[in-house]
């Protein structure tokens, strides 16, 4: 499904050249639910970016779907997230204009779906996350907990093979947390693959994988089930950088 | 470009204020926009309606009596024969009110007598024998007057009768339609009938309103007031050597008369429309400001926006959005605020159309006006948007995922 070999990715400025990504290698399989985790300024984040084609990379070859996406134009990379990856963010980034079903429906108007499969689909996503009774709510007028419902409505509305999400528990309290964790292992379970970008060592725990990245780099690579791989207080190699 | 009107009105709803202001500036924008077009596109046609004379190469003074002394009809002839014996003069006439200066007299003309029928508002020019070749105004039908047809009636022996006349083909016309007027009888301003003995090719008269061109001429000297007007036409090119001779001399013959105006017709002609090119150089000028303060509010609002939604634009740009489909939702927005303006715009240009209708007496407005001041006004606005639409579909789609 993801296949980053060698990837650098390098911020500049006037003074500063800043290594986010430095020989990043990783591949997902379709059907996996991958945690990233590491530190603050790890390059979580870019990684996430550069997977889901939000920014450039500067060197290194990144297939998704089989698909090379080195060189891709803008457009091209703009169909392509519409089309193979769904987000869900920390801070929901639901458009507050916008009611429930049509934030869901955003995504579904830049594919030019037809009106009435638009509305199969945000039904459906609406309905797997519990929300079909507010449909017509502003995100202003729902708890946090429910606004990463609908952004998860909004990210599986599509049908996506990847959903990418950044710390998507990073708002909300515990139990919230685990409604959240539990929905995004549903939606994998039924065939997508789910990449979770998080620095909590308990959600990373639930991954099938946890991949731990350090100053730009995959530092290691653990499996939770692999007992080899936990750590002198049964936490994983990934815990222990983590804490 | 994936829009429709729903999410677009949800939008404008939660942040009305901007956009309802906008579009109030738009429809006033509008309406003025409209009448003042055509106020403007009326004065240009007046404007440039032909005036049938010699304007090249005409002058004419006015004399006015200083003393008991002045004779009109003595001054008078002496200061036409001496114009008529002056190089480059090529007709000179005694007249009473002047195409295009706004000087002269108007009458009732009708095919019956008094106010029986109905009349025709006209110009009435008294003049001589030589008054069409001065005008430089060539007869269609009919002839000219005869030296002894002209009459000199006097404060003393007032003779209200008109014998014989000559119309304007435009008066013709608008008295006799497709008849001939040629020897027919009407009544000027009287009961007194008169014959039409000539029809000229139009030329305007001295007002400049709806019958501009309806002009009666009638073979008199005018004596009755202390001021006659003295019209020459020169050979071409001589106007300015004509005009400067005749002034020192006629300044200066009679003790006790005096040049009260002396205006060529190229002066006069623009004397006559500076009212008008003043009124359509002010609303021109009025309506560009208006329209470049619209532009200018539509590209505030507009750069407002991107920088208010910043974060929005990324999203859409993360879930699929490609450049071109975010300028299209701002020019969508646009759009629609311009919709919601130009119907108000529509409806306020109507009533002060209608209003000025009824005020001022000029010409409903034509619904033209308002198709391409609606097409003019959503082409600027739309211009206006495009660069904050631009800069908005520069936003990465990683500004979603920025926490702050």
């Amino acid at each position: 499904m993801l296949e980053m070999h060698n990837i650098s990715k390098v911020y500049r400025t006037d003074m500063i050249e800043t290594h986010a990504l430095r020989e990043f290698s990783l591949q997902v399989a379709a059907g996996e639910f991958v945690a990233v985790s590491g530190p603050s300024g790890s390059g979580k984040t870019t990684f996430l970016n550069v997977a889901g084609l939000l920014e450039t990379f500067d060197g290194g070859t990144y297939r998704l779907d089989g698909q090379d996406v080195s060189g891709l134009s803008d457009n091209a990379r703009a169909r392509i997230r519409n089309e193979k990856i769904g987000f869900v963010f920390q801070s929901f980034n639901l458009i507050a204009d916008l009611d429930i079903f049509d934030n869901v429906d955003v995504p579904l108007r830049y594919r030019r779906m037809k009106a009435d499969e638009r509305k199969a689909r945000i039904t459906n996503s609406l309905e797997l996350v519990g929300l079909t009774s507010r449909m017509r709510h502003l995100p202003s007028q729902l708890s946090g907990g429910q606004q990463q419902r609908a952004a998860i409505a909004r990210a599986i509305a599509g049908d996506p093979a990847l959903i990418l999400a950044d710390e998507p528990t990073g708002n909300l309290d515990s139990l919230m947390a685990r409604q959240i964790m539990g929905l995004l292992e549903k939606i994998n379970s039924m065939g997508t693959t789910v990449v979770l970008v998080t620095h909590d060592p308990e959600l990373a725990r639930r991954a099938q994988r946890n991949i731990h990245v350090i100053d730009g780099l995959v530092a290691d690579t653990v499996a939770p089930s692999d007992p080899a791989a936990r750590g002198p207080h049964g936490q994983t190699h990934a815990e222990s950088a983590v804490d | 470009m994936a829009l429709t009107s729903h999410p677009l009105l949800s939008a404008l709803r939660r942040n009305p204020t901007g956009a309802v202001l906008i579009a109030l500036q738009i429809g006033i924008t509008l309406a003025i926009l409209v009448n003042a077009a055509a106020i403007v596109t009326r004065a240009i046609q007046k404007m440039s309606r032909p005036s049938g004379v010699d304007t090249r190469d005409t002058f004419v003074m006015t004399m006015v009596g200083l003393s008991k002394n002045f004779n009109v009809y003595s001054t008078s002839s002496a200061d036409l024969a001496y114009l008529r014996h002056l190089p480059g003069v090529a007709a000179a006439s005694i007249v009473f009110g002047t195409p295009l200066t706004d000087n002269g007299s108007d009458t009732s003309v009708g095919r019956s007598p008094g106010s029986r029928g109905p009349t025709v508002t006209s110009a009435l020019l008294p003049v001589d024998q030589q008054g069409l070749r001065t005008l430089d105004v060539a007869l269609i039908a009919g002839r000219n007057f005869r030296g002894s047809e002209i009459r000199v009636p006097s404060a003393a022996h007032p003779d209200p009768r008109i014998g014989e006349v000559i119309v304007t083909q435009a008066l013709a016309h608008a008295l006799f339609a497709h008849q001939s007027a040629l020897g027919q009888t009407i009544y000027v301003g009287s009961h007194t009938p008169s014959t039409i003995i000539g029809i000229t090719r139009n030329f305007m008269g001295p007002q400049l309103g709806q019958h501009a061109y309806d002009t009666v001429l009638a073979p008199e000297i005018v004596t009755q007031y202390d001021m006659y007007d003295l019209l020459v036409r020169t050979r071409p090119g001589q106007r300015a050597a004509v005009f400067r001779a005749a002034k020192r001399h006629i300044g200066t013959a009679d003790p006790n008369a005096v040049i009260g105006q002396a205006v060529t017709f190229a002066h006069a002609k623009r004397l006559l429309y500076s009212g008008l090119r003043d009124l359509a150089i002010f609303l021109s000028f009025l309506t560009l400001v208006m329209l470049a303060l619209c532009c200018l509010g539509i590209f505030g609002l507009g750069t407002f926006n991107v920088a208010t939604r910043t974060r929005q634009i990324g999203i859409r740009r993360a879930l699929g959005a490609r450049r071109r489909d975010i300028v299209a939702l701002f020019l969508a927005e646009n759009a629609l605020v311009v919709a919601i303006g130009a119907i108000f715009g529509c409806l306020l240009a109507l009533a002060i159309g209608q209003w000025l209708t009824d005020h001022d007496g000029v010409a409903r407005l034509d619904p033209w006006y308002l198709l391409v001041g609606v097409a003019i006004l959503a082409l600027t606005s739309q211009l206006a948007a495009w660069q904050p639409a631009r800069r908005a579909a520069r936003i990465p789609p990683s500004v979603a995922t920025r926490t702050i």
